[in-house]
């Protein structure tokens, strides 16, 4: 196995001014080339850390079609680069990993959209923060209000955001306008440990920690007027992001079949250059164990959105009235492995696509798009770091030749946070935010020190390299109005 | 004093060096490390420093884990420290080291009720750079967390 070395410009191909490509020569055990979307500013970046070496790695896994495709917000993960993209072909021994989805299955976004404008909204905005941070756990071991016992939590595993809906939560509306209506019907709760359980138990309705946060926001600039109509989207429209994801139940069973399929690589003749790329053939039973565990585990992190956007609602409802009407615009993951049927090389080809730290983009006309949005396609959510800009983009016709249809997630982290809390001190971070007017809830500084939009790429330079390879298009920019996070 | 560990710069998640004269205390100083650089918050305790200092550990848990080979038991070891972590909202301070070889063992975990992490949240330990080796004598390897 080849030694691991920094992979520089002249290791690179220029395709566009916003996509690379590392040929299949550069190393050989690559079974395709690797392609990352970038411009030149994000690729310094991106040369002083391992992802364009994991991203090569991930070249090598059985299976894999057309490329490995790293999105602009890539950075150092394990195994996988964090906007790491592969689809492996399932009738070609194509092999599910559970790294190319992440630790935290199901980590995603949920937009709300209020009938209030930002200028409506001021007078309560103090109030009503202050009222989401303690109605919506953040935070370490801070436990949910609801706690399940295991034939409740079944069901949770089994329908996610359906059985979120029979218990009283939320309306049909917040189904219909989910990724999956927030169910993956082939989730096996069974599979699913009892320490995971036991972990998951008391963890639905809460948000976590780390980058994990609501924000209330206000529709700050729009960029495609027919998009924006379609999605329900006006200027100065108030809406709500939820990002958060599986909790410890996730956690535990990412790790749990990361250990289950690590002693068996041998068995299946599949050698790989780094540990955390361990995987199984999809049609193996350790396959479709893992496919089905992590479909059960998603379904937690629907339920759990589903549940924090139904709370949201009430402590509207507490602050400011029943007048308002709340609805979901739309909920995507960026930590899932979904069975897609693509075109390559002019066949149908049935994949696990691996989307670990990117967002899905699916176009106009695709049917798993709902029905109101079929015209201009799926909304792609992407959070900003802490004070800086949000966005709603659509996914496009043309990314699903681009890129497997496909975008960024957010803006990827470029400094460590040990880095970020050496440059950054948490109390002058939360004043600099207040000063811009944006309210902050959060019970740590250290925690905000970590999450500085200085330790963070350029967010408008995510998006506008998305935008102009095509892989989505710019619909609107959010900004923040308040900021309720956990430490 | 020997080292016992020490925090690393890694881009999004958190890493930490682990030194250990036998392969017990390399066990032992990584879950003292885990716990520790997280920032464990606990009434009962002390901050001096970076770290926690606890009168008494008195959450106590018995565990026994079998694994293919060193790495990932060591893996499961903390994995295991961190689900019992998570389900009682306690922090492991310290760990008595009953049996323990290349593919087994059976510990103690000692610890304290937390109210929370004032750092961050791990969400997994991940075999990334874990590399367990012996350099001039004695045990030591990374370990990444994921956050």
């Amino acid at each position: 196995m080849e030694k691991e070395k920094q992979i520089r410009l002249e290791n690179l191909i220029k395709i566009s001014d916003v996509l690379w490509e590392i040929p299949q020569e550069f190393r050989q055990d690559m079974r395709v080339p690797a392609r990352v979307f970038a411009n030149q500013h994000i690729l310094e970046d991106v040369f002083e850390d391992r992802s364009l070496w994991q991203l090569v790695n991930v070249a090598t896994l059985p299976g894999i079609q057309k490329f490995a495709f790293a999105m602009p917000d890539i950075h150092q993960g394990y195994g996988f680069p964090i906007g790491g993209v592969a689809a492996t072909a399932i009738d070609e021994g194509g092999v599910i990993s559970p790294g190319g989805i992440g630790y935290d299955i199901n980590c995603g976004v949920r937009l709300l959209r209020v009938s209030m404008t930002a200028d409506e909204l001021k007078p309560y905005l103090a109030d009503l923060a202050t009222e989401i941070f303690h109605a919506i756990p953040s935070g370490v071991g801070r436990g949910g209000k609801l706690k399940l016992n295991q034939e409740d939590l079944a069901k949770v595993l089994r329908d996610g955001a359906h059985r979120m809906v029979e218990l009283g939560y939320g309306t049909q509306g917040d189904l219909e306008y989910c990724e999956e209506t927030g169910r993956m019907t082939n989730a096996d709760a069974t599979l699913i440990t009892t320490t995971a359980k036991k972990r998951g138990a008391d963890q639905l309705g809460t948000l976590g920690s780390g980058n994990h946060f609501l924000e209330i926001q206000r529709v700050d600039e729009i960029f495609d007027e027919k998009s924006a109509q379609v999605y329900g989207l006006e200027k100065n429209m108030v809406t709500v992001m939820i990002h958060c994801g599986s909790r410890g139940l996730g956690h535990q069973t990412c790790t749990d079949h990361v250990n289950s399929m690590m002693p068996k690589m041998g068995q299946w003749g599949i050698q790989l250059p780094d540990r955390e790329l361990v995987c199984a053939p999809f049609k193996s039973p350790e396959g479709q164990d893992y496919f089905n565990a992590m479909a059960a585990a998603a379904n937690f992190a629907w339920a759990n959105r589903h549940l924090i956007g139904q709370w949201v609602r009430d402590s509207w409802k507490k602050v400011i009235g029943d007048s308002v009407k709340i609805t979901t615009l739309y909920d995507v993951s960026h930590n899932i492995g979904k069975r897609e049927s693509h075109e390559i090389n002019g066949k149908i080809k049935q994949v696990i696509m691996h989307r670990k730290g990117a967002t899905r983009a699916f176009g106009p006309g695709r049917p798993e798009v709902p029905s109101h949005y079929q015209p201009v396609g799926q909304p792609v959510l992407i959070p900003g770091t802490m004070g800086t800009s949000s966005y709603v983009l659509a996914g496009t016709k043309e990314s699903m030749e681009v890129g497997f249809g496909t975008s960024c997630h957010g803006a990827g982290r470029r400094m460590s946070r040990v880095q970020a809390k050496k440059t950054v001190r948490g109390s002058t971070l939360r004043q600099e935010l207040e000063a811009q007017g944006i309210i902050i809830r959060s019970d740590s500084n250290s925690g905000l020190a970590e999450e500085a939009p200085i330790a963070y790429k350029d967010v408008e330079d995510v998006v506008s390299v998305v935008d102009k390879a095509r892989l989505a298009k710019k619909v609107v920019r959010l900004k923040p109005l308040a900021v309720i996070k956990g430490g | 004093m020997h080292k016992d560990f020490e925090l690393l710069p890694h881009t999004a998640d958190l890493k930490i060096r682990v030194y250990g004269t036998t392969l017990e205390q390399l066990f032992r100083h990584a879950l003292i490390g885990m716990f520790q650089s997280i920032g464990p918050r606990s009434k009962n305790c002390k901050k001096k420093g970076e770290r926690l200092y606890c009168p008494q550990l008195p959450q106590q848990h018995d565990i026994t884990l079998q694994a293919h080979d060193l790495t990932s038991l060591l893996v499961s070891f903390l994995s295991e420290a961190l689900a019992l972590s998570d389900i009682h909202n306690e922090a492991y301070l310290d760990v008595v080291i009953h049996e323990l070889d290349q593919n087994h063992i059976r510990a103690t975990l000692q610890g304290v009720p937390i109210e929370g992490f004032e750092v961050v949240e791990i969400k997994a330990v991940t075999y990334h750079d874990l590399n367990i080796k012996k350099v001039d004598g004695a045990w030591q390897t990374d370990i990444v967390f994921d956050i």
